[in-house]
C-alpha cells in the first residue's frame, strides 16, 4: 500500500476553476489544479528546464509552460506536447470539509 | 515492398531530428537518413548564447531527444557537408564526391549568421555564434579577456551580451539603429531592455555606425561615425542571418529570401521538402509568405514536415512565437507585429509582466511581453490561440489587469 501522507493545501475557493496554484512542501514545489473533473496535483516544475509550472496556461486537462509552450496532462503528467518529453510525477488529491489535500509520500 | 522509400535529409538540426521522429510515428519501415556537417547529436541552439555561455548547462543537458535517437528510432546519421542537390536524377552529393540517392528530400539547412564587413584583416579575427563549436571558440577567447564589443543588438548579440556580463565582462553593444531588437518590438519594450542592461553595467550604443576598427597589438579600437572611441579585445557579431540555400544557387529550386514552400511543406520540386529557418512558407492565416528563424517554428514545421513526407496531408498553421532570455528578463513574440491598427498595453512593470496587444479590425495580431521568468508567458499563449481563432476582443479587457484573459478563449 502506497504511504498516505495527507497535506492541507488550502480552501477549494482559493483554486479558481480551470486554474492552479502553486504549493511548496518539504523544499518541494507542486501545482494544484481545479478542471471540470476535480482537483489534480502534479510536480510543480517543467521538466525540460527548471521553471515552474505555476504561471502556466490551464485549458480543459491541461497545463501549458509558461517557458516554450511544452504541455502535460494534468490528470497522467504525460508530456503531450514538444518541447516537454518526459512526464510529471502526479500526486494523489482529495477534498474534504471544504479543504484540499495533496498525498506527498 | 514497393511502398518503402528513401528519406534524405539535407541538415541535422532541430527541424531534422523532429522531423524524423514524426516520420518514424508514422512510416515504420522506411529509411531515413539526416546529413550533418555539425559532428555533433543534434541540440537546442537556445542554451548556447545563455546558459552554455554562463556555464549553466553542458552540452549533454540540451540536446534533442536521447543520445540514443538514432539507434532507436533506426534513423541514419551520416556527418557530411552535402555539396549540391541533382533534383533531376534525385541524388545529393557530399563534399567528397559521393552520391546518395533519395525517393523524398527534406531540407533542414537553417541559417547562416551575416558577417561584418570592415577590413579583411580585421573581418577575420571577429567571433560569431551559430553552433556549438563557435559557442566553445567565444567562450574559450572571452575567458582570455575582460573587454568585449559586440556588434549588433538584435536577440542573440543581446543574449550574448547578458550572458557575457554575469561572467564579469565588460561589454560594449554597438547598433546601428535608434531601437535595440529590431523594429518589430514595440519601442517602450525595447526601452526596457536596454534599461536592463544598462543597470547590468553594459554599454549600449544606438544611433552608431563603425566608422573604423583598427587593431593595436593584441587589442582593437572601434571608432564610430559619431567619433566615439570603443577600445576592445574580443569583436562578436550579431547582425542577423540568412538562409543556408547557397547549395541550391543555380539549381531549379526556387529560392527568395529562403526555400519557397506551400502549406504542405513541399518546394517547387516534386517529392522536395524544407522546414524550419531555411524555408520562406505560405501562412494561411496570414496568406502571405513568411520566414521565420524560431525554436517553435523549427520543431512544429519540422514534425508537419514529417507528417507530409509519411503521406499524411498536413497544413502548417502554426501562429509565431518567439522568446529570448537576458538578464532576469523574459521576452515573448507571437504572432505578426507588423501591420496593425492600435497598440493595447497590458500591466505596469516587468515584475508582474508587461504585454503590448497590437490589434486589427478588433482581433489581436500580434502580442510582445516582458517580464521576469514566467510572467508574461500564459498571456502571450492566450493572445497565440486567439490570433488563431481570429477571435473579436472585447478590447477593455486585454488593460484590465483584475480581468484573467483565459476566459477569452472560451468565446
Ligand atoms: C545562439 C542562438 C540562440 C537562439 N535562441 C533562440 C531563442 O531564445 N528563442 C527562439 O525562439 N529561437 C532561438 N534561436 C533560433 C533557433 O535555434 C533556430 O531557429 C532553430 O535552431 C532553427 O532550426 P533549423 O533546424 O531550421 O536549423 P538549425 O538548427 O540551424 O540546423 C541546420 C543544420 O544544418 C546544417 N547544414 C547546413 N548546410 C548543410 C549542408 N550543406 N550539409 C550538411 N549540413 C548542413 C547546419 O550546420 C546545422 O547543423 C537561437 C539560435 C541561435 C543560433
Ligand atoms: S521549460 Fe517548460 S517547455 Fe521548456
Amino acid at each position: 500500500m502506497a504511504e498516505e501522507n495527507w497535506i492541507e493545501v488550502g480552501k477549494v475557493d482559493s483554486i479558481d476553476m480551470e486554474d492552479l496554484i502553486r504549493f511548496d512542501h518539504a523544499e518541494k514545489t507542486f501545482c494544484v489544479y481545479r478542471i471540470e473533473d476535480g482537483f489534480y496535483a502534479t510536480d510543480g516544475i517543467c521538466t525540460h528546464e527548471e521553471v515552474h509550472l505555476e504561471d502556466g496556461l490551464v485549458m480543459d486537462d491541461e497545463i501549458e509552460c509558461p517557458m516554450h509552450q511544452g504541455i502535460f496532462n494534468i490528470k497522467t503528467g504525460e508530456a503531450i506536447s514538444p518541447p516537454a518529453c518526459d512526464d510529471l510525477k502526479t500526486y494523489p488529491v482529495k477534498v474534504e470539509n471544504d479543504l484540499v489535500y495533496i498525498n506527498i509520500p | 515492398m514497393n511502398s518503402l522509400k528513401k528519406i534524405l535529409i539535407i541538415g541535422s538540426g532541430q527541424a531534422a531530428i523532429y522531423a524524423a521522429s514524426e516520420f518514424r510515428k508514422n512510416d515504420k519501415y522506411s529509411s531515413i537518413t539526416i546529413f550533418g556537417n555539425e559532428n555533433h547529436h543534434p541540440y537546442e541552439r537556445p542554451p548556447l548564447s545563455k546558459e552554455f555561455l554562463m556555464d549553466k548547462k553542458k552540452k549533454d543537458e540540451f540536446l534533442f531527444f536521447s543520445k540514443n535517437f538514432f539507434d532507436d528510432h533506426n534513423v541514419c546519421f551520416i556527418n557530411k557537408k552535402i555539396d549540391s542537390v541533382d533534383f533531376k536524377n534525385k541524388y545529393l552529393i557530399s563534399f567528397d564526391n559521393k552520391k546518395y540517392f533519395y525517393d523524398k528530400l527534406l531540407i533542414t539547412t537553417g541559417s547562416t549568421n551575416r558577417k561584418v564587413e570592415i577590413d579583411k584583416e580585421i573581418d577575420n579575427e571577429i567571433y560569431y555564434l551559430r553552433n556549438l563549436d563557435e559557442a566553445n571558440k567565444i567562450k574559450k577567447k572571452a575567458s582570455e579577456v575582460n573587454n568585449i564589443a559586440i556588434i549588433g543588438g538584435g536577440f542573440i548579440g543581446l543574449e550574448i551580451a547578458s550572458s557575457l556580463n554575469q561572467q564579469n565582462k565588460s561589454v560594449n553593444v554597438i547598433e546601428i539603429s535608434n531601437q535595440l531588437m529590431g523594429r518589430i518590438i514595440p519601442s517602450p519594450i525595447a526601452n526596457l531592455v536596454k534599461a536592463e542592461h544598462e543597470k547590468n553595467g553594459n554599454k549600449i550604443h544606438l544611433d552608431s555606425k563603425i566608422k573604423s576598427i583598427e587593431k593595436i597589438n593584441d587589442a582593437f579600437k572601434i571608432l564610430l561615425e559619431n567619433d566615439h572611441i570603443i577600445e576592445t579585445e574580443m569583436i562578436i557579431g550579431g547582425i542577423g542571418s540568412i538562409p543556408t540555400t547557397d547549395l541550391f544557387n543555380n539549381s531549379d529550386l526556387e529560392l527568395k529570401n529562403g526555400i519557397l514552400t506551400n502549406k504542405y511543406n513541399q518546394t517547387s520540386v516534386e517529392n522536395v521538402y524544407a522546414a524550419g529557418d531555411v524555408s520562406n512558407f505560405y501562412h494561411p492565416l496570414y496568406k502571405k509568405n513568411i520566414r521565420l528563424e524560431s525554436y517553435q517554428h523549427a520543431q512544429n514545421q519540422g514534425i508537419n514536415a514529417g507528417k507530409n513526407i509519411a503521406g499524411i496531408k498536413s497544413e502548417y498553421l502554426s501562429v509565431p512565437w518567439m522568446w529570448s532570455d537576458q538578464f532576469d528578463l523574459n521576452l515573448q513574440l507571437t504572432g505578426l507585429c507588423d501591420d496593425y491598427h492600435e497598440i493595447i498595453e497590458r500591466g505596469v512593470d516587468t515584475e508582474n509582466g508587461i504585454i503590448h496587444f497590437f490589434i486589427k479590425d478588433d482581433k489581436i495580431v500580434g502580442a510582445c511581453g516582458l517580464g521576469l521568468v514566467g510572467k508574461v508567458g500564459r498571456d502571450i499563449r492566450i493572445a497565440s490561440k486567439l490570433i488563431e481563432k481570429q477571435t473579436i476582443i472585447d478590447k477593455k479587457i486585454l488593460s484590465d489587469l483584475n480581468q484573467k484573459l483565459n476566459p477569452l478563449l472560451k468565446k
